[in-house]
């Protein structure tokens, strides 16, 4: 049984963003990168299958981007995959959603996968198109959004996050795609002797121009911080006199006490 | 007629021969018994603790008959103390005897034993019995009346002190027999050279001379048997501390306090990390376990204990010689507890007051680094989270890495990236990079050398956390990362002296570094601002505040650095008012070993409890130099209700507002 996970590393959320020269996306200066969150629900959960098949399984952990992405495929085999595939593309960040699946869907098309998982949504682009459009292309069942999930023989049940705190279950023949929710389970930190193992793993390394034949279908046109709004007001001194101020500030720009 | 006795009186010089048949076969006994124990030792992992020999030999000697470590704590200490000089002396006497009887006098025909000599003798020897007695009888209702708080009664108590009373007491009861029949009456001015045996004759004076005979007969050869007994119950009971505590001081590291061991990470071999079983750990890791008389002092002063945590290093201690003993294959972290492992701060105070010389700090290291690199697990969540805040961020709150030095802005330093010629390297710590409160402490530090002229020098978003957290908490891994990160900078950029504000990065730099390479002379600032206040180069109008000084585990116990703040304290105007824990019986803050990035869940708050020691002095103000106990007791003080009571300042701080413009 042939298991694919599909990962992007992305910046860390608490990292400054600036807008690149270009103005269409962000700059990588000062940016600390890491694996996208819930990519790292993907792994994890790709590597309970993988343990749970045992040895007839094999997991292969996939990333497309410029050379750092190599660090995000290291944990993953740290974590537990068996190799990784680097699709190398040092302007990835300038692909749609449309590209990038159609350039992962061309390196699985002959490959055999029974399960891929991926991430419900990249915390950069924040599209959640890559992981559905793959499925389609390459016809598997899909669901998204999972929080539980189940194998066997064949079938794969998936529990659905729905709005309000809904939840639905889903079942699914193989070959199937699953996109993976918070909540799904908590990823492993890598083991020592699993970290020195990876290092002898390999790492496949293709040029994203062998897979990549799509023209972009969305293209974005410009990236900026939100317009500055007016900042908040702390107001500090004597009880009395903060009750009059915050009554004048109410009375002024608001109208709760007209 | 010259003073002297006739040793083997009444038992004759035929008891010669059977004597030291059956000494032979309890020293046999005893042996073997060792034997057996050095089976369940050598399972531990080899480890070299027999070189530099004459300085070990020469430590022991000084410990063992000094009593310097058992002395220091007085409940207990006093009584052991003055019973192992007294029972030194009565082993002394007795070999002295031994001597006489069965070399001298039949091979030299001279008696040492006689005259003035042996009149000082049997009086010393008396007065030492007597003293023994009395210890012993302290010990007794120490253990059995009082009974402190945590002092457990095993087996052992039993059999040890009664066998020892009973040995001290025959002994005087042979003496009173001996000189009921031949002193008492015959040489009263001699008699009185041996006060104990004159009390105990009295019992005597009205037995026949026969009866008086067979009674002395017996009661030699009783007190003969219990001294067999006693050797023959050393290697099986509590006893045989008289010989492995006693070599634990032979045993004890020289590293400097705090070393751990350096994992090689590029050995592809090693297939166990940290200490998962038994044979993970050293054979002196076991060898400790037998070292362990259960004086709970290491006990006593656990804060983790203190606080109601499932934390004790005695029990520890205990668990593992059990598990060495009973079940070689035991998982260790399992019998111990994860929550007992996890709630060590690592503040040395058990191992600093251990007078058996045991290393309780890194045995819990050892197990926590098996939780940590073979098993991926932590304390919590929320240190799941720090670590991986510090492996993508270089710190543990996860902020962006590129502001590490922000808070620097408009100061007078030098980025090292852009000028490298300094006087120092600032090591400045993630807390005082990101953390508002101690963001203060490292612009008053600025301050204060911008003040002496020193050029300070900064590596701003280049440097990383130390990795002290993630060592202490078994993560050698990240803390290999992040530290050849660091190291490889500071060797760029040709730094020839780093100062740090936190005296957890003071000690990774100053001593863990330099297994990895580091070999530049490091200082807290504690010393460094004390230097350049003696040298002259810094001036200040002293105040007058009075204050209490909060000793951080790393800087006192670890590092010795306990006169240094208090002297710059005193030269800035203050007046001291010592909490009873001070010094290197200082009380943790509830942050080191990692703790400073895993919430307190278990017990109650240790920050609470030191700030309740501070506010007890009286004090107004409570002065730190450490930015985790800042932190701690800035929560302590609010959670703990000791708001308007006492106020926190770390010690740049006082010491900037008093520099002479």
């Amino acid at each position: 049984m042939k298991l694919l996970v599909c990962i992007k590393q992305v910046p860390d959320l608490e990292s400054r963003f600036k807008p690149d020269a270009a103005g269409i996306w962000y700059n990588e200066t000062d940016l600390a990168f890491r694996m996208n969150e819930y990519d790292e629900y993907a792994v994890e959960q790709a590597i309970l299958l993988r343990e749970k098949l045992g040895e007839e399984a094999e997991l292969t952990v996939l990333s497309i981007g410029p050379d750092r992405v190599v660090e995000a495929l290291k944990k993953s085999l740290a974590m537990g995959c068996d190799n990784a595939v680097h699709i190398q593309d040092p302007a990835a960040s300038s692909k749609d959603p449309w590209q990038i699946a159609s350039a992962i869907a061309a390196y699985a098309t002959d490959k055999g996968f029974d399960i891929i998982f991926t991430g419900m949504q990249s915390q950069d682009r924040g599209s959640a198109q890559v992981g559905v459009i793959v499925a389609e292309l390459l016809g598997f069942a899909c669901t998204t959004t999972i929080v539980g999930f189940d194998y066997d023989n064949g079938t794969v049940i998936a529990k659905r996050e729905l709005e309000g705190g809904i939840k639905g279950v889903v079942r699914m023949k193989t070959p199937a795609l699953v996109t993976c929710q918070m909540g799904l389970n908590i990823p492993r930190y890598p083991t020592l002797p699993n970290i020195m193992k990876a290092k002898k793993k390999e790492i496949v390394t293709i040029p994203v121009a062998d897979l990549l034949t799509e023209a972009p279908l969305a293209t974005t046109i410009s990236f900026h911080p939100p317009a500055k709004k007016g900042g908040g007001i702390v107001l500090e001194g004597d009880v009395g006199d903060l009750v009059e101020k915050v009554i004048a500030i109410l009375k002024d720009k608001t109208a709760v006490l007209r | 007629m010259e003073a002297t006795r006739q040793i083997y009186w009444n038992v004759g010089h035929g008891v010669v021969i059977p004597m030291y048949i059956l000494a032979a076969a309890a020293f046999g006994y005893m042996v073997w018994g060792f034997r057996q124990r050095l089976l369940i030792w050598r399972q531990g992992r080899a480890l070299d603790r027999f070189d530099r020999y004459d300085e070990r030999v020469k430590r022991m000697i000084g410990e063992v008959f000094s009593q310097i470590k058992v002395f220091r704590v007085t409940d207990g200490g006093v009584f052991h103390s003055v019973f192992f000089w007294c029972f030194l002396v009565l082993f002394a006497g007795t070999m002295m005897v031994m001597f006489q009887a069965d070399l001298f006098t039949p091979l030299l025909q001279v008696n040492i034993l006689s005259g003035e000599f042996y009149k000082a003798f049997s009086l010393v020897l008396d007065i030492a019995g007597i003293l023994a007695i009395f210890m012993l009888a302290g010990l007794f209702v120490r253990r059995f009346v009082i009974q402190p708080k945590g002092l457990e009664i095993v087996r052992d108590d039993y059999i040890v002190l009664q066998l020892l009373f009973a040995i001290l007491i025959t002994g005087f009861l042979i003496e009173g027999a001996r000189m009921a029949a031949t002193e008492l009456q015959q040489n009263p001015d001699l008699a009185r050279f041996s006060p104990g045996g004159l009390l105990a004759g009295q019992l005597f004076t009205t037995l026949s001379a026969g009866t008086l005979l067979v009674t002395h007969k017996i009661l030699w050869w009783f007190h003969f048997a219990l001294v067999l007994g006693f050797f023959c119950a050393i290697p099986y009971t509590k006893l045989r501390h008289i010989f492995t505590t006693s070599i634990n001081s032979f045993l004890a590291p020289f590293e400097p306090k705090g070393s751990i061991a350096t994992i090689n990470l590029e050995d592809d071999s090693v297939e166990q990390f940290g200490a998962a079983t038994i044979s993970d750990l050293s054979w002196k890791d076991i060898f400790d376990a037998d070292a362990c008389t259960s004086c709970k002092r290491c006990q006593d002063r656990c804060p983790a204990y203190a606080t109601e945590k499932p934390l004790s290093p005695m029990k520890i201690v205990k668990q593992i010689g059990e598990l060495a003993a009973g079940n070689p294959g035991g998982n260790l972290s399992e019998t111990v507890s994860q929550d007992a492992l996890w709630a060590c701060t690592t503040c040395y105070a058990c191992q600093d007051v251990c007078p058996a010389d045991i290393e309780h700090v890194n045995k819990i290291l050892e197990m926590r680094r098996n939780l940590t690199l073979m098993e991926g697990a932590f304390p919590g969540d929320e240190v799941r989270t720090a670590v991986s805040n510090i492996e993508v961020n270089g710190n543990p709150f996860g902020l962006a890495y590129a502001s590490r030095g922000d808070w620097a802005d408009g100061l007078q330093l030098s980025l090292l990236e852009h000028d490298s010629d300094v006087d120092i390297l600032y090591f400045v710590g993630c807390y005082a990079s990101f953390d508002k409160r101690n963001q203060a402490v490292a612009k008053n530090f600025i301050k204060i050398c911008t003040a002496a002229g020193v050029k300070v020098g900064i590596l701003g978003k280049e440097e990383k956390c130390c990795g002290e957290p993630v060592r202490k908490l078994g993560n050698e891994y990240l803390y290999q990362m992040t530290a050849n990160e660091n190291i490889g900078l500071i060797t760029a950029y040709n730094v020839k002296k780093i100062v740090t504000t936190c005296p957890h990065c003071f000690n990774t730099l100053a001593r863990d570094y330099k297994d990895l390479g580091l070999n530049i002379p490091v200082e807290h600032y504690s010393t460094y601002v004390n230097t350049l206040l003696d040298s002259g180069r810094l001036k200040l109008e002293p105040e007058p505040f009075s204050f209490t000084y909060h000793d951080s585990c790393y800087l006192g116990r670890y590092m010795d650095i306990i006169d240094q703040p208090r002297a710059i304290l005193r030269h800035a105007g203050g007046a001291i008012t010592e909490m009873d824990k001070n010094g290197y019986d200082s009380f943790c803050c509830s942050a080191g070993g990692g703790r400073i990035i895993a919430e307190e869940k278990l017990g109650s708050k240790i920050s609470e409890a030191r700030v309740k020691m501070a506010t007890d002095t009286g004090a107004p103000l409570l002065v730190s130099n450490c930015p985790f106990c800042l932190t701690m007791f800035e929560d302590g003080i609010k959670t703990g209700g000791a708001e308007g009571l006492l106020q926190v300042r770390d010690l740049a701080e006082i010491v900037a507002e008093r520099i002479v413009p």
